[in-house]
């Protein structure tokens, strides 16, 4: 319940402290890192590739925005399926194997995923994006304002965050994380692991899909990057600092990670070297994230008084 | 047979080291990079192809002794941000470095021109890289097999454990094997330069070619590795010939029907 009111008040604080644009991303970016955590942090599948189906939803979404007109719940439904459905494709293909090769499997399809949507430049637009994906309206409310379509993105961001606590808590949750903490033990339960991570998977990818879909209309276009590997990093960085066991573990971390990312792009065009830094000392020094640092000075302060 | 060289460096070190390098395409970029520096200060092509692989071999010893080294205990999710971090950091300082825009690089003069092979007629260049990397690919597998460290660095592949039990030291072996994937990664890259030219996008490209050569030979297994570089190659090589566009999403595409009927990949025993 703490949990809860320190978000809604974070939701109303944001768009005070930066611009609604960037707000409006990190709860998009939470969303996707939800999706991701539900893999990584409960089922144990580190995935590589979350940015295939978060960008396929982008590409398939905005294409109908752009040329059918459809509206945002239709846009939205058609981005989790769509992502769902890649994800099975992908999930087919990956979760017979797991560690090392699941994590290569998942990349490589990720560059495929990639190459198509660069090469495929009529509809894609390659290198260059798909440009002009429209905001349409909702019940009669101008989405073009960005602090609208905050209000949209965060309480969706509340709804995914809603759907998420009760998958893992539902005895699918517990399944999948029998299965991250002694396979071959929930499979002589009965419990046919493969299929269960491919559940997780799908479920993971339709989070993608709809991340993709608010993104791509909150900047009006889908940048190739969005189904490049650099995103499906950013996305396991954005997840690890947060902490990837706890549920609040991917918002932390999508705050850290935007605010991180925003503030280096204006200090230099390469950037991207400076967030390689950042990932390197994390990974050296601050690993367990920032939830798993807050709860040590905790237990720390609590010990002292 | 360049994939090969690729796919052997990666999965020596996916073997031997257990940690998924997604830094093996920045190494490979740095090789070329390297050789362009080298030939430009130096004016010979051969001490560049000499000198930039010891060079990316020694820049692989550093970043094991670094850092990898310090994340065996961890995760496979840690060690993949700390090598993705070290790609993103060589991408980058490659465009502070040499600039963002690809440069294109012209092989020795001897290698210009091209061969009349009877029914087809082929770059000198192209002919000689391949017999190099086919060289290298006979020599690491010479040292592999033949050599009491290519025992040991196989030994560790199989079973870690024992091998430090018999007295061996492990973070040596694993440091040795780091530096030497580096270095078939930056050969790769210093014969490629002359043929594809160099920008700071073609490690990407290579690291999820390499990575496709890994899991098709199957985890560990050097020799499918090898084996798995020349079919994805040839395949390539093929498709390029009919239809240009899809080249490279056609190496996905056939690791994915692979996979569909093999699962541990066309050599993978595991």
């Amino acid at each position: 319940m703490r949990a809860l009111t320190l978000l809604i008040a974070a939701i109303v604080l944001l768009p005070l402290a930066v611009r609604p644009a960037i707000a409006s991303e990190i709860w998009i970016f939470a969303i996707f890192g939800l999706g991701l955590n539900l893999l990584l942090g409960y089922t144990g599948l580190l995935s590589f590739g979350q940015s295939t189906f978060f960008g396929s939803a982008a590409y398939v979404a905005g294409y109908l925005l752009k040329y059918y007109a459809i509206g945002i719940p239709l846009a939205l439904g058609v981005g989790a399926g769509i992502g769902a459905l890649s994800a099975l494709l992908v999930g087919y293909l990956c979760v017979q194997r797991s560690g090392l090769y699941f994590i290569m499997l998942t990349f490589a399809l990720n560059q495929l995923f990639y190459f198509i949507a660069y090469q495929w430049t009529s509809v894609t637009g390659g290198e260059d994006g798909m440009p002009g994906i429209p905001r349409p309206a909702l019940f009669g409310v101008d989405l073009r304002d960005a602090l609208h379509y905050y209000v949209l993105v965060s309480a969706l961001f509340l709804l995914a965050l809603w759907l998420m606590k009760r998958i893992v808590e539902s005895p699918l949750g517990s399944i999948l994380q029998a299965i991250r903490e002694n396979e071959v033990r929930a499979d002589a339960l009965g419990y046919n692991a493969p299929r269960f991570r491919l559940a997780a998977f799908v479920i993971g990818g339709a989070f993608s899909g709809a991340a993709g879909v608010l993104y791509a209309m909150l900047f009006g276009i889908v940048p190739l990057e969005a189904i490049g590997f650099v995103f499906s990093g950013n996305v396991v960085f954005a997840t690890l600092i947060g902490g990837s066991g706890s549920l609040y573990g991917p918002i932390i971390g999508s705050f850290v990670f935007i605010w991180l990312s925003e503030s280096m792009s204006v200090m230099w065009a390469r950037w991207p070297l400076l967030l390689g830094v950042a990932f390197v000392i994390v990974v050296l020094f601050f690993r367990g994230g920032v939830v798993e640092a807050w709860s040590r000075i905790w237990r720390f302060s609590k010990r002292t008084a | 047979m360049l994939y090969a060289l690729m796919g052997l460096g990666l999965s020596l070190i996916t073997g031997v080291l257990n940690i998924p390098n997604f830094a093996h395409g920045a190494l490979f970029a740095v090789g070329a990079y390297f050789l362009v520096s080298v030939v430009g200060l130096l004016g010979n092509f051969w001490l560049g192809l000499l000198i930039a692989p010891i060079g990316v071999a020694i820049l692989g010893l550093l970043i094991e002794f670094a850092g990898i080294r310090r994340l065996y205990a961890a995760g496979h999710d840690y060690q993949l941000l700390f090598t993705f971090g070290l790609a993103l950091i060589l991408n980058e300082l490659i465009i502070v470095i040499w600039g963002p825009v690809g440069i294109s690089h012209l092989p020795p003069a001897i290698l210009r021109g091209g061969v009349d092979l009877g029914f087809t007629f082929y770059p000198k260049y192209r002919l000689f890289v391949m017999a190099m990397a086919g060289l290298l690919v006979v020599a690491t597998w010479l040292f592999l097999e033949k050599t009491r460290y290519g025992a040991i660095m196989r030994a560790g592949i199989e079973n870690k454990e024992m091998v430090s039990l018999l007295g061996i030291d492990i973070h040596k072996l694993f440091t040795l094997a780091f530096a030497l994937g580096a270095y078939l990664a930056g050969i790769a890259g210093a014969l490629t330069a002359p043929i594809r030219g160099l920008s700071p996008g073609m490690g990407v490209d290579m690291l999820g070619i390499a990575f496709v050569v890994v899991a098709l030979g199957g985890l560990g297994n050097l020799l499918g590795a090898i084996a798995a570089g020349l079919i994805i190659g040839i395949a390539q090589a093929v498709v390029a010939a009919y239809w240009t566009e899809a080249s490279t999403a056609v190496i996905f595409a056939v690791m994915a029907a692979v996979l569909l009927v093999r699962p541990q990949g066309l050599f993978g025993i595991r």
